[in-house]
């Protein structure tokens, strides 16, 4: 059950400093540098298509961080992460249609509405565990797209609500380059904030609670507080993530809602790896990834005329068989692959087994 | 005479309201005393310890009669996370660590909220101080630590607490006598050091008398002796019946459990 990081040995720290850089190495830091610089030509070389689907994986990557922050560190199950992302989206939609209100406005305004949401909906949890909490959040998902659908009807945007691209010092974001920056820098922002809850007080209450809760009161953390916060957190930072949605997309509507994108949140932290942000980060890519890979696989077949209507159903069925595959082969995820390729260089090229326990 | 720090007046406790499982249940324990609730299986002794830690509500139990006193203010049916920061810390009996934390990290999650970071490496190194073993660990994912590290682990992070009374629910539970003598004289050098006081609840009634000031016993959710450790070393029932030693021929326990004890004991 327990695989921790390997660990590069040999470096000894002197001062508490060292102890709480986030790159620790010297390979830490140039693989990083590697990375950057990759995410950064990326947008000069890559295609539009592929450049729209790096744009929908960072923004799922906040929505899988977020989720991994609440079911995969603090262990509260949701299935209402899909509500937050249209609580977010109509928060900026109905704000940007009504008062056209300006980016700077909306985006505080979702995260309101996301704290708002993720304080109310995180009450239950206080007296529910498992599959329980995991209904109680699914009427999370059901009063949001209600509402969102009311207001459609009621206003006449029975198509949808269209949002203006939001302009930054008088320049519009309408260019997928500019756009692929905004929802990378988004996305790293998230990232940080995350590792370093992580590391924090809360981060520890967060992780420990999720094992023992009975431990943790005996030695004083407040559960309760603890538990609300990382709903909290997590809802807000899905809110944030709802409404650069809409702004991406110029356009909200609830069918883009539907229960299968939550189902899809929770497939990203599973297939990622729970109790890992890396894993989160993964998920996310390969969840979005997916149907667009299954697609072109399908091309390939000769008659692909004949097979065109299937192509969703065909989907589905591949998304489903993965994610048993996941649960049966891989339950530590991708980033559990990711972690026995990294063991097997570090020890490169002695074969010893690592410690005791640390491999199933 | 002075006020004990922890004063349980003969409490009731009632599980889902029809259960009595401790029945007038006395007990005090003085400043830097160590004190032992000894007793068999099913005798009340968990039970009276949740009752002081506020983990009751978990398992639908409420003190339903008399009053628990710590430092003068009545704790009982208090929330656990509430009497934790009182400064009652309860080191609790099978699932005591975070595996899926390490080391440092288990011992600093119970740090209060705004410690000073001078103070969070005092309380770090003092934990260390007391179990050098953890120091060498502390990288370590806790849910690979053996038992005995495991208990260490514990006390350590309850220690990180800063309490004043600390309750050790079964600290021999599963670990080998050389390692149960070890952490036993490490919890009189913590008492010593540190001068606070230290409720233990123990089966092994050998390794509790080794080092509490004052012990109880206890029997079916009731005490029925107590007495300072000298006391109760040399009291013919205790020598029998919980450290096993036997002068001539052996009786059984149940020959004489209801009718001699209501006797000898309550008389």
């Amino acid at each position: 059950m327990f695989r921790p990081p390997p660990r590069a040995s040999g470096y000894l720290h002197t001062g508490y400093g060292e102890d709480l850089a986030l790159l620790q190495t010297r390979t830490e830091r140039t693989s990083l540098a590697v990375f950057v610089v990759l995410l950064g030509t990326f947008p000069f070389v890559a295609s539009p298509f592929a450049l729209d689907l790096a744009c929908q994986v960072f923004l799922a990557s906040i929505g899988a961080l977020s989720l991994m922050l609440l079911t995969g560190y603090a262990g509260q199950i949701s299935l209402g992460h899909a509500g937050l992302i249209a609580a977010g989206a109509f928060t900026t939609g109905i704000l940007a249609r009504e008062i056209s209100a300006p980016f700077w406005l909306t985006l505080p305004a979702s995260a309101l509405t996301g704290i708002v949401l993720g304080f109310i909906f995180g009450l239950p949890s206080l007296r529910l565990r498992g599959l329980y909490l995991a209904v109680s959040t699914l009427a999370l998902h059901f009063i949001v797209i209600y509402l969102g659908g009311e207001y459609e009807t009621k206003r006449g945007f029975s198509t949808g609500i269209l949002v203006e691209p939001p302009s930054f010092a008088g320049v519009r974001l309408t260019d997928g380059r500019a756009w692929y920056f905004v929802l990378l820098a988004a996305a790293a922002a998230s990232l940080l904030i995350c590792i370093n809850l992580l590391r924090s007080r809360s981060g520890r209450a967060w992780r420990a609670l999720h094992v023992r809760e009975t431990v943790a009161e005996a030695l004083g953390i407040n559960i309760a507080r603890y538990k609300l916060l990382a709903f909290v957190i997590s809802s807000s930072m899905t809110s944030v993530a709802g409404c650069l949605f809409a702004y991406y997309r110029g356009f909200v509507s609830i069918e883009a809602f539907d229960l299968f994108l939550s189902i899809q949140y929770v497939a990203m932290i599973i297939v990622g790896g729970m109790g890992s942000l890396l894993g989160a980060l993964l998920g996310a890519a390969f969840v979005t990834v997916f149907p667009y890979l299954i697609e072109a696989l399908l091309r390939l077949l000769p008659n692909i005329q004949k097979l065109a209507g299937d192509i969703f159903a065909v989907n589905y069925a591949a998304f489903g068989v993965v994610m048993i595959l996941f649960l049966i082969f891989e339950p530590l995820g991708l980033v559990g692959i990711w972690r026995r390729v990294q063991s097997y260089f570090l020890l490169w090229p002695f074969k010893y087994k690592p410690l005791a326990g640390a491999r199933k | 005479m002075t006020t004990p720090l922890l004063q349980v007046d003969k409490i009731e406790v009632v599980y889902k309201r029809v259960i009595t499982a401790v029945q007038g249940v006395t007990l005090s324990v003085a400043e830097r005393q160590i004190v032992a609730v000894l007793g068999t299986n099913g005798a009340g002794k968990t039970t009276t310890l949740r009752a002081i830690s506020g983990f009751l509500g978990i398992d639908d139990a409420r003190v339903t009669e008399g009053a628990i006193t710590f430092k003068g203010t009545r704790i009982d049916n208090g929330q656990p996370h509430d009497i934790a920061g009182r400064g009652i810390v309860l080191v609790p009996e099978r699932e005591k660590i975070f595996p899926n934390l390490t080391v440092a990290e288990n011992l600093a999650a119970p740090v209060p909220r705004g410690t000073g970071s001078n103070e969070r490496r005092r309380l770090d190194e003092r934990a260390y101080h007391f179990f050098p073993r953890l120091a060498e660990l502390r990288a370590r994912t806790a849910g690979l630590l053996s038992g005995g590290e495991r208990q260490m682990l514990a006390i350590g992070s309850a220690l990180m607490c800063r309490p004043h009374l600390l309750l050790v629910d079964e600290l021999s539970l599963g670990l080998a006598p050389v390692v149960i003598q070890d952490l036993t004289r490490r919890l009189t050098t913590i008492r010593h050091e540190l001068g606070i006081a230290i409720l233990l609840v123990e089966q092994s009634a050998a390794a509790a008398l080794e080092i509490a000031d004052y012990a109880y016993v206890m029997e079916n959710g009731r005490i029925v002796l107590d007495g300072d450790r000298e006391r109760l070393k040399s009291h013919q029932d205790v020598q029998e019946f919980y450290l096993g030693q036997t002068g001539g021929e052996r009786r059984s326990y149940r020959d004489v459990k209801q009718y001699r004890r209501s006797r000898r004991w309550y008389g």
